[in-house]
């Protein structure tokens, strides 16, 4: 036990008490803390690798085990971190923010009930995209799920931390519905309708009676959700789109002038994402492949690039969903805007129910393929990102991208890029990839990183999701009125979690009694 | 996850057909589909490692799948059910530990139970054709 990370105010000899109370608790096959075991559950994707250790972890299996971790954590005043499956590359992953945390690991808490009727599906944090595409298959039941780009991870748990699919349903986080939860102190409560004894109605009013919770328990650490409603997109009669690509770099404004409006006026209900040329070379092929100079890539490389996929400087994908006739009608005015941008290519695409589907997220299809990108710079890879959201305005983008692009040159990573729409706002997600065996470029991420979060902060655009090294970072950078958002989620902590055992430290929220753990 | 491969879904457009002008009409089909992921249903009377494999391997090794694709690009069989080079304390240390661009797989998501099942099942590869 020498080496075990420790929170503050633990000894090893207290952390063993701890341990026994959770073996106690859950039976001793459902607790781990064995050296290798806390390694199993460290950030693969870590930039800095001696940073969030855990000190173990535990796997409940229902909502009562979860209440048990919960009372033992309150004896103890030990640090717990709980997550759906833990597939939150980029993000942390497995990992605490605080080291020495107590992992709680939701993986094995997997029903699934659905209303078919409703299209209300009710999960559990366990249910990963591909358990519930199973589900859906075997019952033949006729609705799409909203997959994001790494469909490893959990339904919940993604729509828990804001994460995006590229359907109509994609801000997944709208299509939560009421949620169970346990709360720092060990009581269950159930938000909207689900507060009312059997309502048959939980999963589809999402309001309830009074204040509604539901978006308090998203990026935060004011309880643990074991159970929650989603709506799915009942599977639509047709589809049609586009996939069209432009050629230079300053194509960013028309791009997000002639699509922003097609989506606010809710002609295009999708959630369509802008992504550059190395969306295609990163996943397909190794950065060797195309030349052996360190720094960013070239505009040479850049040429052999598109020439190789017949692909422009940008990409978009955009997708009608839902009737025919409907579609057909929204075709020619989605047609007429993305030709009057005078576009490099255009390719046109079109399904009708009964046909062979198109196996991508723009159907729902779950996925991993796309994570290939991290082996770009071969080694050990992996990714981090900085995702500042953005009006939905062609020069505020062009503005962005250029002040990005050129940190990307100057600190020599290679650009990947995007610009994903919500319905009134861009997420311009800047993806860093990485080789763990670099040293060399691995001592660059946290500068460029830091220099990315100061360029946009001078602009007013702040991030929505963030990386477990820069979650006090980014909290600081919403600072309007003295940081009262910061202080009234402080209170709000205190309120709930008075002994702060819940994942203290999460999007920057610490309580009372570990605030000195802020990082600068 | 993620948002870091939004835009690396985008990919699939370049897996299909071949690139109209902008001004060609009307539009031709679609892409031809892309290989349906692998799950249980598939496999329906798969038991033991089989089926463990097939619920928490297959996202990856499956069709479409990150370790799929990434062991072809190293010019192995992609598919581990195709190979007959694996053994059981390998398959485990790379689990448990992770290889290369693959996760660790912790304990509490796959126990060691049934990660033993599901490196039993792989060692006695190959598999042949999915069944």
């Amino acid at each position: 036990m020498a080496d075990i990370p420790l929170p503050p105010g633990f000894t090893a000899q207290k952390m063993a008490q701890a341990q026994r109370a959770l073996e106690s608790a859950l039976g001793a096959d459902k607790v781990f803390f064995t050296g290798p075991d806390r390694e199993s559950y460290e950030d693969k994707f870590a930039v800095n690798d001696s940073a969030h250790h855990p000190s173990g972890a535990v796997a409940p299996e229902s909502v009562e085990e979860v209440q048990a971790v919960v009372k033992i954590a309150n004896q103890f005043l030990l640090p717990l971190w709980a997550w759906s499956r833990g597939k939150n590359l980029g993000y942390g992953g497995t990992a605490p923010e605080l080291a020495g945390s107590v992992v709680v690991d939701l993986s094995r808490m997997k029903k699934i009930e659905f209303d078919e009727q409703s299209g209300v599906v009710t999960l559990e944090p366990g249910v990963g995209f591909y358990d519930l595409y199973d589900y859906l298959q075997e019952n033949n039941l006729p609705y799409w799920l909203s997959t994001p780009g790494n469909s490893w991870g959990s339904v919940l748990g993604n729509a828990l931390d804001r994460g995006v699919g590229y359907t109509p349903y994609g801000e997944n986080t709208k299509n939560l519905c009421g949620l169970e939860v346990v709360l720092p102190t060990g009581e269950v409560v159930r938000t909207g309708m689900g507060a009312f004894s059997n309502a048959p109605t939980w999963g589809t009013y999402p309001f309830g009676f009074g204040p509604s919770w539901d978006q308090m328990f998203v990026q935060s650490n004011f309880g643990i959700v074991t159970k929650a409603n989603m709506w799915l997109m009942p599977e639509p009669e047709s589809l049609m789109g586009m996939d069209v690509e432009f050629d230079k770099p300053e194509d960013i404004k028309v791009m997000v002038d002639t699509i922003g409006p097609l989506r606010r006026e809710r002609v295009l209900t999708q959630s369509p994402s802008i992504g550059n040329w190395l969306r295609a070379a990163a996943v397909l092929t190794r950065r060797t492949d195309w030349t052996d100079k360190p720094g960013a890539i070239g505009d040479d490389v850049i040429a052999a690039i598109r020439k190789r996929f017949n692909i422009g400087w940008w990409g978009v994908s955009l997708r009608l969903y839902g009737r025919e006739d409907i579609n057909k009608a929204a075709y020619k005015v989605l047609e007429k805007a993305m030709n009057d941008a005078a576009p490099m290519l255009i390719k046109p695409t079109t399904w009708r129910k009964g046909e062979p589907l198109e196996r991508t997220g723009w159907t729902g299809t779950p996925m991993t393929f796309p994570m290939q990108n991290v082996n770009w710079y071969g080694g050990r890879g992996g990714h981090i990102g900085f995702s500042p959201i953005l009006p939905q305005d062609g020069t505020k983008a062009l503005e962005q991208f250029k002040r990005t692009y050129a940190r990307y040159q100057e600190y020599g990573v290679d650009y990947q890029g995007s610009f994903a729409f919500g319905e009134r706002h861009l997420i311009n997600v800047n993806a860093m990839i990485f080789n763990k065996d670099d040293p060399a470029f691995m001592a660059k991420v946290d500068p460029f990183f830091r220099a990315l979060v100061a360029d946009a902060k001078a602009q007013g655009y702040g991030e929505y999701r963030t990386h477990l090294d820069y979650m006090d970072l980014v909290a600081g950078s919403y600072d309007w009125n003295g940081g009262a958002l910061r202080k009234l989620n402080e209170k709000v902590k205190d309120a709930l979690d008075p002994n702060g055992i819940l994942a203290p430290g999460k999007s920057g929220i610490w309580p009372n009694r570990l605030r000195g753990e802020r990082k600068a | 996850m993620s948002k870091f491969v939004s835009l690396a879904i985008a990919s699939f457009a370049l897996m299909g057909c071949a690139a109209a002008l902008a001004q060609d009409k009307p539009p031709p089909p679609g892409p031809p589909p892309m290989p349906k992921p692998l799950t249980l249903v598939d496999r329906p009377n798969a038991t033991g490692g089989e089926k463990l494999y097939v619920e928490h391997c297959a996202m990856c090794h499956g069709p479409n799948g990150m370790g799929q694709g990434l062991l072809a690009r190293e010019g192995k069989q992609p598919d581990l059910e195709k190979r007959g080079d694996l053994r059981k304390p390998y398959i485990v240390f790379a689990a448990r530990h992770g290889i290369g661009n693959m996760p660790a797989i912790p304990p509490g998501e796959v126990s060691d139970a049934d990660l033993n099942a599901i490196a039993d099942y792989l060692a006695a590869g190959p598999h042949g054709e999915a069944k």
